[in-house]
């Protein structure tokens, strides 16, 4: 298994030197990587030495060894001395630091909602238009990167407020191609053929899907991310974008059609544990499902992190697999892709700081995560042959054959609504609740919060 | 009469019957805990605690045939067993997760390609083919088997032997030291000097200055992160362990100084005049009369504020736990073995035993005056 090597790896590095920072993964000048890019910015950024530069983000256990791997490039072209601190209560330490001023330089914002507010408040410094222009240029689908991190400052004045940096895919069913195999089934291209698939599975007695909305006091999000990828499967962009500033109503008959969509996958029969238990199972449970025995169910739809929730030894592509949550044929709507990802923003300003801001328009701060695992990203100037697996390839090639790319919307609507009514409306609705009254409850908490 | 002095109240059956229930309602959860911090996460999220205490039939996951191949009369050979432990015993297998139970042990079953796979009863199985299976998909075996009890001290060994946190977990255990400890013996001495004047001084707006302490009692500490961190910031103290220190003495005073006062009115009267007639001062009859007979209640306190300021997480995250990342304590370090999206969660079990190890010690140490302490006041 690869991340097992990577983290055997890592603890090697680890007792090899306590400055482990200091070691780089892949020596410089090595491989398919693009080094020149890293000379260029040393010759632009090497008078940083001696200088510190903190970063606060959410990342911890495997994932901030794979963050500090990546800053250790950014200490060894510019000699700043980084410092990642992790915190699994990011969202509520960094309003209580920022207010406080006592912020780190950077903090990575899992969500863009989060940088809209510290923003309003003049809490997160501005990036410049320079910025803004290389993003548009040099990311896939830049512009859109950029409308994202784009919210009102202090002054009123719309600017550049985050750097997107590290993207994950969500439109992504899991399988155990083998249990597919084992009963003869197909991978379904179509939406048609998924739901004809499902219900030949309810025939032939088998459960077909697994779904776990439980997650502590978040419960309810993975439902929004359903929701999510159907009304992109059932109307068309304009509307997902209008219904994510609410100039669509949360209550429209066309959101209220994609919750009922959704609805139709957990009725009884067609989901592990009836329709009951889908509030009550725990979303880090319920693919457990797919590794049974006898198999609880067939197909898991998550997002691309999952595969860290899977029970120990799970070969990715031998024992679990995934392909694309598909689009309807008959509706002409390309092959919409949902993600989401961490943006990177100035909580501090020094120019390390800014330093770093550019560090992140070099190829190799991208390539040296690429090249290890969970990591998909939009730049294009990367060398994608050296994605770390080829799951996370597969992946890069969902993401960029998408017709249609849009962002998390919870994570873009008002807290309140998007980690809040929203997350209550979804459990409510697996309770038992009809699609019209959840959705009138939600519009009414968001007119509430005008 | 049933309550004679020296008699036996026919009730007492039922006094032990329901101390009994509530020791074992208040054990069972905890031993639920401690049985599951030996278990792996697996076995964890597909069955409970009491299952792991005794042989269980149970169907087992696909496990993948694994192995060096040999070559035996010609054909290619990969012999192994499917669990380590020697003494369970299969009662049917498979290949396909359609049917996990479609063969008997010790039967050989033709694969594809004339390849024959055979799995005896205890486990061990035997992969036969004709060509090299190298580079190929490796059948699994589904398999129905009675386990034997199984238990791993592997959760255990990450936590404390891991070298990838080792340094950070002793790093951790010491910071945790250097806060608890000060912040318990900061605010027992400011406590202890405030609960003797509000108990034996006399001076305008006594009873005034009691009532606004009981009233700080109820005020939530989470009201004062943002202005007690900005203060800090303003004066210089930033975040670390003084700033940290000050913090759990303030919202530990209130009780300290309810509790130490209530204990102190309760002294007797006579002592204290008796020693101010002899000439002693405030001072002295403070350090040597009052000191000495509040121990109990000084100590039931102390306690107090070390489980909590042991447990604590929030306070250290606003506090002390600047950006630099130089400090940690226990709490964080268990959170951040968690990981990210909490995917570690079978180390929590393992880490509540490690971390309340300490403070059971001084529970122990400091327990027969907890009783005393806590009917501070109460009986005159």
């Amino acid at each position: 298994m690869k991340t097992k090597l990577y983290v055997s790896a890592a603890a090697l590095a680890i007792i090899a030197g306590t400055a482990s920072a200091q070691d780089l993964k892949f020596p410089v000048g090595e491989g398919a990587f693009n080094w020149a890019s890293m000379e260029e910015f040393k010759a632009a950024h090497g008078d940083l030495a001696g200088q510190e530069l903190t970063i606060a983000g959410p990342w911890l256990g495997p994932d901030q060894e794979l963050v500090e791997s990546m800053l250790a490039y950014f200490e060894a072209a510019t000699g700043v001395d980084v410092k990642y601190v992790g915190s699994d209560s990011f969202e509520t330490q960094v309003r209580i630091d920022a207010e406080a001023g006592s912020a780190a330089n950077i903090s990575v914002f899992p969500q863009p909602g989060l940088t809209a507010d510290l923003a309003k408040l003049g809490q997160v410094a501005a990036l410049t238009d320079a910025d803004a222009a290389w993003l548009q240029e040099n990311y896939a689908a830049g512009q859109s990167w950029v409308d994202l991190a784009t919210f009102p400052g202090a002054d009123g004045n719309p600017a550049l407020f985050g750097f997107f940096y590290k993207v994950d895919v969500k439109s992504l069913v899991w399988y155990s191609p083998e249990n597919f195999a084992d009963a003869g089934y197909d991978v379904p291209q179509t939406m048609e053929e998924l739901k004809a698939l499902t219900e030949k599975m309810k025939a032939d007695g088998i459960t077909p899907w697994c779904v776990g909305l439980g997650s502590g006091g978040a419960t309810g999000w993975p439902a929004t991310d359903w929701v999510e990828d159907l009304m992109l499967r059932t109307q068309s962009p304009a509307d997902y974008d209008a219904w994510v500033n609410n100039s669509l109503k949360f209550n429209d008959p066309k959101v209220v059609a994609a919750i009922d969509e959704f609805g139709w996958f957990i009725q009884d029969g067609y989901v592990a544990g009836g329709k009951g238990a889908v509030a009550t199972t725990d979303f880090r449970d319920s693919p457990k499902g797919l590794f049974s025995s006898p198999p609880q169910c067939m197909m898991h739809r998550q997002a691309s992190f999952i595969p860290s929730f899977f029970p120990e030894g799970t070969e990715m592509g031998v024992d679990a697999d995934f392909f694309y949550f598909p689009a309807y044929a008959e509706k002409d709507l390309g092959k919409p892709v949902l993600g989401a990802g961490t943006l990177f923003g100035i909580t501090k300003d020094s120019p390390a700081a800014r330093a770093f801001i550019d560090w992140l328009k070099v190829p190799v701060a991208h390539e040296v995560w690429m090249a290890q695992s969970g990591f998909l990203t939009p730049h294009k100037g990367v060398n994608v042959d050296l994605y770390g697996d080829a799951t996370l390839k597969k992946m890069g090639g969902i993401l960029l054959g998408a017709d249609t790319f849009r962002f998390d919307g919870s994570d873009l609507m008002p807290g309140g609504v998007g980690a809040g009514s929203f997350w209550t409306g979804m459990v409510d609705y697996a309770g038992g609740k009809s699609a019209q009254d959840v959705a009138d409850a939600i519009q009414t908490s968001w007119d509430g919060l005008k | 009469m049933d309550n004679i002095v020296g008699k036996k109240s026919t009730l007492t059956w039922a006094v032990h019957i329901s101390m009994g229930l509530l020791v074992a309602l208040w054990l069972f959860p905890t031993i639920g805990l401690f049985v599951s911090s030996f278990r792996t996460a697996d076995q964890i999220a597909t069955s409970g605690w009491w299952s792991s205490l005794s042989t269980q039939e149970r169907q087992v996951p696909a496990i993948r045939v694994e192995g060096a191949e040999q070559q035996i009369d010609g054909r290619f050979v990969i012999e192994g067993r499917l669990f380590e432990a020697t003494n369970a015993v299969i009662s049917a297998w498979g290949t396909s997760s359609r049917e996990p139970e479609a063969y008997a042990p010790d039967q050989v079953v033709e694969l594809e390609g004339g390849a024959t796979l055979s799995v005896a009863a205890d486990g061990a199985y035997v992969l036969s083919s004709p060509a090299t299976t190298e580079g190929t998909r490796l059948p699994r075996i589904f398999s129905s088997a009675a386990t034997p009890p199984e238990f791993t001290t592997e959760n255990y060994r990450a936590i404390l032997f891991d070298p990838r946190n080792v340094d950070g977990m002793a790093k951790a255990f010491f910071n945790t030291l250097t806060v608890t400890i000060p912040a318990t013996i900061i605010p027992i001495l400011v406590a202890a000097f405030a609960a003797y004047a509000l108990a034996w001084m006399d001076f305008p707006g006594r009873a005034l200055l009691i009532a606004a302490i009981v009233g700080l009692l109820v005020v939530p500490l989470q009201l004062a992160l943002i202005p007690l961190l900005k203060l800090h910031n303003e004066i210089g103290i930033g975040k670390g362990y003084l700033g940290v220190w000050l913090a759990h003495t303030g919202f530990g005073l209130p009780l300290a100084i309810y509790l130490l006062r209530n204990y102190m009115v309760g002294l007797p009267r006579d002592i204290i005049e008796c020693a101010k007639v002899d000439g002693a001062s405030d001072f002295q009859i403070f350090i040597k009369i009052i000191l000495p007979l509040s121990f109990p209640a000084l100590a039931s306190f102390a306690i107090f504020q070390f489980l909590w300021t042991w447990n604590d997480l929030l306070v250290a995250l606003v506090f002390l736990l600047d950006s630099s990342g130089e400090t940690t304590v226990m709490t964080k370090q268990i959170v951040e073995l968690l990981g990210t999206r909490g995917g570690n969660w079978e180390v929590l079990a393992t880490a509540a035993f490690i971390s309340i190890a300490v403070p059971l010690c001084v529970f122990f140490a400091m327990q027969k005056y907890l009783v005393r302490g806590l009917l501070a006041g109460s009986v005159k």
